[in-house]
Formats: C-alpha cells, structure tokens, sequence
C-alpha cells in the first residue's frame, strides 16, 4: 500500500501537465487570444491528480468552472483542450463549449460545469448507472467549499448515501467563493463536518501534499467500488491566482501575505524536494519531465491555433437532437 | 487570580482514518459545545479568569459568545499548525494558569507538554484513537479545573505526574528534541502523507510509555504481550517481524490486525534506545517527522510528563470539603 516510485512520478507528471497547461492558457488569455472566461486550477494540482490517479480510466467524474485541472488529471488531451479554449472545430465541443464545458465521455470526464453545485447531481446520476450495471466503476464530484451551499450539493450527497451509490465527493475548499472569504457565506469551517449530517464518512486532507491526497482517494475510492458507498474528502488548497483571469482586476480581497504563504507550500516543488531527498528522482530528471511537458504545451498551442473556426453551418449541430433525445 | 486555560485542536477528530474504520467524527458543533460546558463549569466552580487559546476555527470565540463568564481569548499568533497548541501551553504557564483543558488526541496533549512540560492537565478525548486524554464531558472537566485553579481543591493530592517519551533525532544538518507521550513509532515510508499510519506492514518497530490492553492504535501492540499502565515507571519497546509471537491488535477503532513482533524489551525509566537509520518518526499515532539514511534516533522513557488532573477525585474532594453548598454568593448570580 505505500507510494511506489511509479506512482511518485505518475501524480507527479499529472501536476507538471496541469501548472503548464494552466499557465499557458494564462498567458493566452492575457494577450487576448481566448475568447470567455478562464479559472485557473494552478496551486490545486494535487487535488485532482492524487485523485485522478487512484482512478480507472472508465470511472466517472464531474468538474466545475476551474475545470481544466480535473480533464487534464484524467488524461485530457492538450490539443483538444487548447483548441476548445480558443473556441476552434478541432477541440472538445467542436469550438462550441469553450473553458467551462470541456469534457471527454472516453476518459469519464463528464464535463466542466459553469453552475455552481451542478456537478455533484450529475455524479450521482453516474453512479447511479455504475452501481445498476454492477462493473465495479466509481464516479467522483469535485466542487468547492461554495458550493456545499447549493442546494444542488444537499440534495445530490443525500440521495448518493440514501442508496448507497459508489461515489466520492472531493471537496476543493480554497476558502473563497469567487471573491468571498468561506467565513461569510457559513457558519461551519469544515466542510467535513456536513458529510455526517447525510450518514457518510468525511476526512480532511492536506490539499497542497498530492501523496496524502492520494492516500485518502485510494481509500475512498476502494470503499466506493468495494459496494461501501459514499465519503467525502476535504482537500484544504488554494488557488494561487484570482478566481478568474490570471490578473487581480483590482479586487483586492486576498493579502498578498497570504497568497505568498500558500505559494511557499507549492504542491509540485514540494513533492520533487522529498523525492530528490528520498534519491528517487533527480533534478536533472524533473528538468527533463518539465522540457517534455512544455514542449507538449507549444505543440497544442500551435494545432490550436492553426486550427479552423467552427463554420457557420454547425451552430446547431449537436446541440438539439435529431431522435427525440435518445 | 484563579485562571483555567482552554485549548482546543479544530483539527482533531478528522482524518482518514475515517474513510475506512468506524472512527468517531468529533465536528466543530460537538467541540464548541464541549468547551462552552467547560467554560460555565469552571466560572460556577471558583475560576475567576479562563484564558481561552486561539485557533484558526475560532471554536473558543464561538464556545465563548454570549456568555457571562470572565473570558479571555489570548493575543498569540494563530498559524494552523502544532505551534499553536505549543504557544498556548507555554502562554499558559507564563499566565500562571492553574489548570489547563485541553481537547484533542494524543497529539495535542503530546503538544502542551512542549510548551509546558509541567503543566497541570485535563485532556478531553476529541480525536481519534486516545490512550492519554480521557472521555469526559466539559461540565466536569470545567469543574475539576475550576476547583483546582481556585485552590478548593489541591492539585497535589488530585493531580499525578503522567510519563513521557523523550525523542532525539540527530540528523544530516539538524537535530531535533521532540516528545511523545503515548507511543513512538518507526515507519518504513517515503512520506509524512496524511500522517495516520495506514498500512500495518510498514511499521518496523514502537516504543511505548502507556501500553494497556485496553488501548487502540500502535501501543496496543505492546500492550497486548507486555501491558505498562500509565503510572507505573518506564516503558516498553517491540521491534516488528518474524520470529516471534503473532499478536491480534486494534490498530485502529473498531479495526483489528495480525502483527509478527520479533522483539520485546522493557525500557526502564530514563534507559534510551537508539536507532538508526532512515524512518519516519509517527509520534502518538502520526507520521511526523522523516529521518534520513544518516540520522539517528535516542528516545527514553521518562517521567516527567504532565500533571494529570483525575476529574472525578477533584469533585469527590470538593463534594467531602462542602464545596458545592449554596452559598450567599449563588444568590447573586452565580
């Protein structure tokens, strides 16, 4: 059961694969070359990868507006991903979804979600369908500590426990909704502490320390094919840049203090530190997986951006259907 | 003055531990609650002062508001990790405090006895698998400390002095003086991680001060083949592997494994131990600090741990000296 070197540099590579999509889709939508909004998941790489990484490619899960993060640690494609992003026929929506839609059914992702508390519901439709096909797959609902206020979340964990579904709901709490701090919005600092109230277990993780993420998934995720239904695991995290964007718009709602404090526990170099120190990695090796990895990111841009517009013939195409929705 | 200190750990009772045994989920509701008993114990039972730690939850402000008690929350820095225990417990002692509740597990009695190795302590059991702090409702933790701040009641003849592991850990560019007040334990692993120790295979070897039948988590294995209660002198040290006996043990709540002990020896009081080596160090159940190839680790069993206040034999004693009588006071308001 402990971490292997393989499963090291697994979630290891999942988080490098995340920051840098991130950060050049950052520096995109700051030269105005994406069309929309963009939320950034840099400094939430460890929530998504230690949980992507104890799942199957054939389990579920649903994301939120910070989606990328989620599609990427499941095995997202970065062309696909960069053209849908700018809004071109060769990405995920054929160019017509865009940052918050993204999704891949072949990886079970299903889908980036621009309504807060709108994945869980969905989750637990998945697994619904997972525990009445009895393959022994797994859906996860990744959202925020903003979202448990939805009624949306309410009543998506109470029907997940009231039939006892396979699933985990990952909360990423980075302690603001948008722009308000977790302390105006409830009265509770724990999102944990709300799991009893719909008769599951909730674990609080270390967010920014990807092997105790992971450690807590694969006990989640175990329990939840194994038939003993829900938990819920509350990953403490934060987000390094604003809730939207990747400049502060002037909204200064966070103390630069406190961003620089967080950023110090940096999930990825914290993470290469120990397994330079526990001679499992180099730095030589990561400098190489960084040089991969960014090289992957200037491919994607570039298929992005050679890419064609949607025409427009296919406004309507795969948005209603043609057979009466089946 | 008569002052009662209260520290409550936001973190305790939480971890994942849960996810795969029938661990108690101990909320914030629940310890806010503990506390605001403890607090209107304690001002009903002589304490003229109750100094109240901060932490990042403000579950003392909330135990606190709205109450007609002499609440103090201290001004000390609040940071979300162990240091906030320590730094209460030693502003403690500088306060003069003559009691000290403390909710936690293991791990944040194990925290005041850094910042107050003397302290005089009730620790309440809000964590997971608890050997050193007790089960015991705020409305008599409350009185106990009140009746003892106060002097009512004599701390000399209602509180014992608990054992302590003292841990040393010289290292490549560092060394480190830790303590433990339950159990040491040796992991074969890579990573601190989620801290709880999941995996009984990876644990090479314990020292233990309290090892009793009745306890769960890693001092179960030694209590199970050589019981030490908590006030007999020094400790137990079992090394893990074949060879020798097969012990049964509830490693955690309600969770039961085989473990192979090689190796059991008697620590006397003050007798180190040393190895070396790389490990991680899990002090009272968690995985804390990782030791390098080249590091290596003394730990003796002392004790010098803190004063443990018995909550029933100081309300026993108020109870003989007539301490709970009505007085003319009571009647205006109390």
């Amino acid at each position: 059961m402990s971490i292997t070197p393989a499963v090291q540099f697994d979630l290891h590579r999942r988080m490098v694969r995340i920051r840098l999509f991130e950060e050049a889709a950052g520096r995109l939508a700051e030269a105005a070359k994406l069309p929309g909004f963009l939320h950034l998941y840099v400094g939430e790489e460890a929530v998504a990868s230690g949980i992507c990484g104890a799942l199957n490619d054939d389990d579920h899960i649903t994301s939120t507006h910070r989606g990328h993060g989620h599609l990427v640690a499941k095995g997202g494609d970065f062309n696909r991903m960069m053209a849908e992003l700018m809004g071109k026929s060769t990405g995920y929506c054929k160019g017509k979804g865009g940052s918050m839609h993204i999704s891949d059914l072949s990886l079970g992702m299903l889908g980036a979600n621009g309504i807060v508390g709108a994945g869980s519901p969905i989750a637990v439709g998945a697994a619904f369908a997972n525990k009445y096909r009895g393959r022994g797959q797994v859906a996860v609902a990744f959202f925020g500590d903003g979202a448990t206020n939805i009624g949306a979340f309410h009543e998506a964990a109470n029907m997940a426990c009231a039939l006892h579904l396979p699933i985990v709901f990952a909360c990423e709490n980075n302690e603001y909704g948008e722009f308000t701090p977790r302390d105006k919005t409830m009265a509770i600092t724990d999102i944990v502490d709300r799991a009893a109230g719909y008769g599951m277990p909730g674990v609080i993780v270390d967010g920014m320390d990807v092997i105790a993420v992971h450690e807590a998934a694969l006990e989640a995720v175990a329990k939840a094919r194994a038939g003993g239904g829900p938990s819920l695991i509350e990953a403490k995290t934060y987000r390094f840049y604003n809730h939207h964007g990747v400049q502060n718009l002037g909204l200064k709602y966070r103390s630069d203090d406190e961003v620089a404090k967080w950023k110090e526990r940096d999930p990825i170099f914290t993470l290469e530190d120990r397994m330079i120190e526990n001679k499992v990695a180099t730095r030589q090796r990561f400098d190489d997986i960084w040089a991969e990895l960014r090289n992957d990111i200037e491919t994607a841009i570039k298929f992005a951006e050679d890419s064609p517009l949607p025409t427009s013939d296919q406004v309507l195409v795969d948005v209603y259907s043609a057979n009466g929705g089946n | 003055m008569s002052t009662v200190g209260i520290i409550v750990n936001p973190n305790a009772g939480k971890d994942i531990r849960r996810l795969v045994t029938p661990a108690t989920h101990t909320s914030d509701v629940t310890k806010v609650g503990i506390v605001r008993r403890a607090i209107v114990a304690a001002a009903e039972s002589g304490a003229e002062r109750i100094l109240i730690a901060p932490d990042t939850h403000r579950l003392g402000r909330r135990a606190a508001d709205g109450l007609d008690a002499p609440v103090e929350i201290v001004d000390e820095p609040v940071t979300g990790s162990r240091f906030d225990t320590i730094g209460a417990a030693r502003r403690f002692w500088k306060e003069q405090v003559g009691a000290v509740i403390a909710l936690g597990g293991d791990g944040t009695s194990r925290d005041v006895a850094l910042g107050w190795p003397d302290a005089p302590l009730i620790a309440i059991s809000t964590g997971t698998n608890n050997v050193y702090p007790v089960a015991v409702d705020g409305t008599s933790a409350g009185a106990a400390a009140g009746l003892v701040a106060s002097g009512i009641v004599s701390v000399a003849d209602v509180a014992r002095r608990s054992k302590k592991i003292v841990v040393r850990v010289d290292d490549r560019d560092s060394s480190v003086d830790d303590v433990a007040l339950v159990d040491l334990a040796f992991i074969d692993a890579d990573f601190i991680g989620a801290r709880a120790v999941r995996d009984p295979s990876t644990i090479t070897a314990v020292v233990a001060a309290v090892a009793t039948p009745a306890s769960t988590g890693l001092s179960s294995i030694a209590g199970r083949i050589h019981p030490v209660d908590r006030w007999e002198s020094g400790g137990v040290f079992v090394r893990l592997g074949a060879g020798g006996r097969r012990v049964r043990v509830p490693l955690a709540p309600g969770s039961f494994t085989t473990i192979d002990v090689a190796e059991v020896r008697p620590l006397a009081e003050g007798e180190s131990i040393t190895l070396s080596g790389r490990t991680i160090l899990a002090f009272d159940g968690e995985r804390d600090l990782a030791v390098s190839p080249d590091g290596t680790v003394t730990v003796r069993v002392e004790s010098s741990g803190p004063l443990v206040i018995d909550v029933e034999r100081t309300l026993v004693r108020a109870a003989s000296a007539l301490a709970f009588d009505h007085s003319e006071k009571d009647d205006h308001g109390h």
